[in-house]
């Protein structure tokens, strides 16, 4: 099987042949904050999650939005990838492994958010022992496990022809890329073997990724507390973190591309068309925001209404408004034309909307909580040190393993863009004629 | 099989808290101090929530002590992810310390708020206590449970005595500590019981009933000119 | 393209055994663990109808799973010796 030897390829695989200066900077930074939520927990850990701003009646706070926020991210990924292959966007090529890689690293994190949370991790096994399907917490256990296993073995998958070009190519790590290349040579046979063997994932995937999402959302829909007793909530998480999952996704990219000098890969136009499904997604988002509000203001309900105007116009005002900002108006002045600044107006939109989900998803788990049904002694939630620093780590946590992964596999596909030179345009030159005016047989 | 359940006369209720220090005492409470109460952290398996009226609250004040509702249909029940809570066959909601993960599920889903939380290890075991009643360590939930330790005693000095246990012998310490006698306590399912003729009163009703939780704690609204 | 005889290629298969083998277990463990958790539903009577429905969905996925990487194993690792060009 002759290869184009193109120069360009060289710059795809210096992150794992030399390691520069910039890198171990970042590690050092990244270890500060994860050393940050390290302490942080310790803390938590011996003396108890009195530590936090936790208290009665808010048992939730920023650990269940951030659990519900990374999973959240973890949309990105698998489901563009997969989306994208499946409808065969050529433009996919170069954004296929950096979103896969997100979604593996970032559901560590976010599951990991929970088992922080708990009062008494020593027992987490009790959830394997004595776990109850009845409780949406087996369900989110079940379901995330299974997306884990399932976004694993969609970022192997098309991984094996790359490690195979770096057991051949390089002379570290030669027993890690042997073994991890299955043999791969690249014959007709594996070819097909492999193709259907991701076809499949990229098919099961999808709808693995849209039950995680749902059923992190019923955790909070499936109780009897105002505004979160919604039917909404499944497909409400859903486009939320599809939504939030495209702005990480480009995030990491535009970072990515210029740590490692990838803009010969990703182009303006990449960013263009991401942009593009982010405006949809922004749009998508407010839809639903708009019709949750409005059935909860015009039904009026006492209890769902003093929920509402804390929201509002009452103490979370703040965040509600800055998150309709960040989630709604900045992108939507970002992202209406695109064709000049692309990836400056969509870093802006991107870096906006993270901060505005994270938010959305804080707005939604701790106002409910806060003012109960019942007269209850209430007080107002404020995070202490330990939960900034958690939150922090986490944040590092992820950007390392990202980059650890960067150093070991190309974070760009190199055998899919190989790919789209040599077979891709024909087979979309194929494509188009024969979606022209023709015979019913497919001769034109 | 019994079905425990209470009736709370709101008429006469004074408001005057003895049944949470009753409670506190019977079931080793632990005081958090006035640190944590002030981070809104107290535990008080009964309390006595205060409802203004929003025209005259300077003059109708209403005083509802709120222990756990015991639900026949517990929407915390349903959540747990392993088996630290559940309604036993005697309807009464237990709570298993030594299971319970403290994720807080429960917490999030009783419209009651009933249940309270150890965000630290409170106490540790001291002379002083009720022997009867397990101390609870930081990381765990705990709430009300009808003084379940009580009624195990009074079925085991029965059997002592070889004879009957007698349900007017099962009085939990609220009930038990009332001055005004506003606390009934007893045996729901038994139609000659004098909770279960007061559950039957027309001044009867059920704290957020709508919600279909079927608590088995019924509050009698107040008489005449009040409520 | 051969392999380069510097590593050694027994290593190379039996790691590529070991790696299937963990991929199988954690996936075969999740259905054996489903599996547990029906029948703790079923002998306390709590709700057998929720681990049931859940299983229905989620076992035939972790069996597809499992059929998946077998295959690819098969298919890649242990076929490559065949029909090569």
């Amino acid at each position: 099987m002759a290869e184009i030897r193109d120069a360009h390829e060289d710059i795809l695989f210096a992150p794992i042949e030399h390691t520069g200066r910039g890198f171990y900077w970042a590690v050092a930074f990244l270890s500060v904050l994860i050393l940050w939520g390290a302490i942080a927990y310790a803390v938590q850990f011996t003396q108890g999650l009195g530590v936090t701003g936790l208290h009665q009646p808010v048992g939730w706070g920023f650990y269940v939005t951030n659990f519900v926020f990374f999973i959240g991210i973890s949309h990105a990924g698998t489901l563009i990838s997969a989306i994208l292959r499946l409808s065969k966007a050529e433009w996919r090529r170069p954004i296929t492994r950096m979103a896969e890689v997100i979604t593996c690293m970032v559901i560590f994190i976010g599951a990991g958010q929970i088992l922080v949370d708990l009062g008494r991790p020593d027992r987490m096994m009790n959830i394997l022992h004595y776990g109850r399907y009845q409780s949406p917490l087996l369900w989110d256990a079940t379901s995330i496990s299974a997306y884990l296993m399932a976004s694993l073995t969609y970022l192997y998958l098309p991984m094996i022809p790359d490690i195979a070009i770096l057991r051949d190519r390089l002379q570290k790590r030669k027993l890690l890329y042997s073994v991890l290349a299955l043999g791969w040579t690249g014959t007709e046979h594996q070819q097909r073997v492999l193709g259907r063997a991701i076809a499949i994932m990229a098919v099961l995937v999808i709808p693995i990724a849209v039950s995680v999402h749902s059923v992190v959302s019923f955790v909070f829909s499936m109780t009897l507390q105002p505004s979160w007793h919604s039917t909404i909530f499944g497909p409400y998480f859903v486009v939320g973190a599809i939504f939030s999952g495209i702005a990480g996704l480009i995030v990491t990219m535009i970072i990515f591309r210029k740590a490692y000098r990838l803009h010969y890969y990703l182009k303006p136009i990449h960013f263009r068309y991401l942009g593009q499904l982010l405006l949809i997604m922004a749009l998508l988002w407010f839809y639903f925001t708009f019709a949750e509000y409005l059935t909860g203001y015009y039904g009026a309900e006492p209890e769902e209404m003093k929920i509402f105007w804390a929201k509002f116009t009452g103490p979370f005002w703040p965040f509600f408004w800055t998150m309709v900002l960040c989630n709604f108006a900045i992108p939507i002045l970002c992202l209406a034309s695109l064709r000049q600044h692309t990836v400056g107006k969509v870093l802006i939109a991107s870096l906006s909307i993270i901060i505005g989900m994270w938010l959305e998803r804080f707005i939604i788990v701790v106002p409910t909580l806060s003012f109960p049904r019942l007269p209850f002694p209430q007080g107002m939630y404020w995070p202490t040190w330990v939960e900034w620093g958690e939150t922090a780590g986490s944040f590092g946590l992820f950007a390392l393993f990202y980059l650890l992964f960067t150093k070991f596999f190309p974070i760009i596909s190199i055998w899919e863009i190989r790919e789209g030179r040599e077979t891709g345009v024909k087979e979309v030159e194929e494509r188009i004629l024969s979606y022209l005016p023709g015979e019913a047989d497919g001769k034109t | 099989m019994a079905l425990w359940g209470m009736v709370i006369d709101l008429d006469r209720c004074t408001g005057c808290q003895a049944c949470v220090m009753a409670c506190k005492a019977e079931n080793n409470v632990p005081a958090v101090g006035a640190n944590e109460a002030k981070r809104g952290r107290v535990i008080s398996w009964m309390q006595v929530l205060t409802e203004t009226d929003e025209e005259h609250h300077a003059s109708k004040t209403r005083f509802i002590p709120r222990p756990c509702l015991q639900c026949d249909d517990p929407p915390c029940t349903k959540v747990c992810p392993v088996y630290a809570t559940y309604r036993n066959p005697e309807g009464i909601v237990a709570q298993i310390y030594a299971r319970c993960i403290g994720c807080r599920f429960c917490m999030a889903a009783c419209p009651y708020n009933a249940k309270y939380f150890n965000w630290y290890s409170y106490q540790k075991e001291a002379p002083g206590q009720n022997p009867d009643v397990s101390v609870r360590e930081k990381g765990v939930v705990e709430k009300c449970t009808f003084c379940h330790h009580r009624l195990q005693k009074a079925r085991e000095r029965a059997l002592a005595e070889r004879r009957e246990f007698d349900p007017a012998e099962y009085v939990p310490a609220c009930a038990e500590a009332c001055p005004a006698k506003a606390i009934v306590f007893g045996d729901l399912s038994d139609p000659a019981s004098e909770v279960a003729q007061l559950a039957r009163s027309p001044r009867a009703f059920k704290l957020l009933e709508e919600l279909g939780t079927k608590p088995k704690v019924i509050y009698l609204t107040e008489g005449e000119g009040g409520g | 393209m051969a392999h380069p005889p510097s590593v050694s290629d027994r290593l190379v298969r039996r790691l590529q055994w070991i790696w299937l083998g963990g991929a199988l277990f954690l996936v075969g463990g999740m259905i054996v663990w489903i599996l547990h958790l029906i029948g703790a539903a079923w002998r306390l009577d709590d709700v057998p109808s929720a681990s049931i429905g859940i299983s229905i969905v989620a076992i035939p996925i972790f069996l597809v799973f499992m059929g998946v990487v077998f295959y690819v194993f098969w298919g890649v690792a242990l076929h490559r010796r065949k029909r090569e060009d």
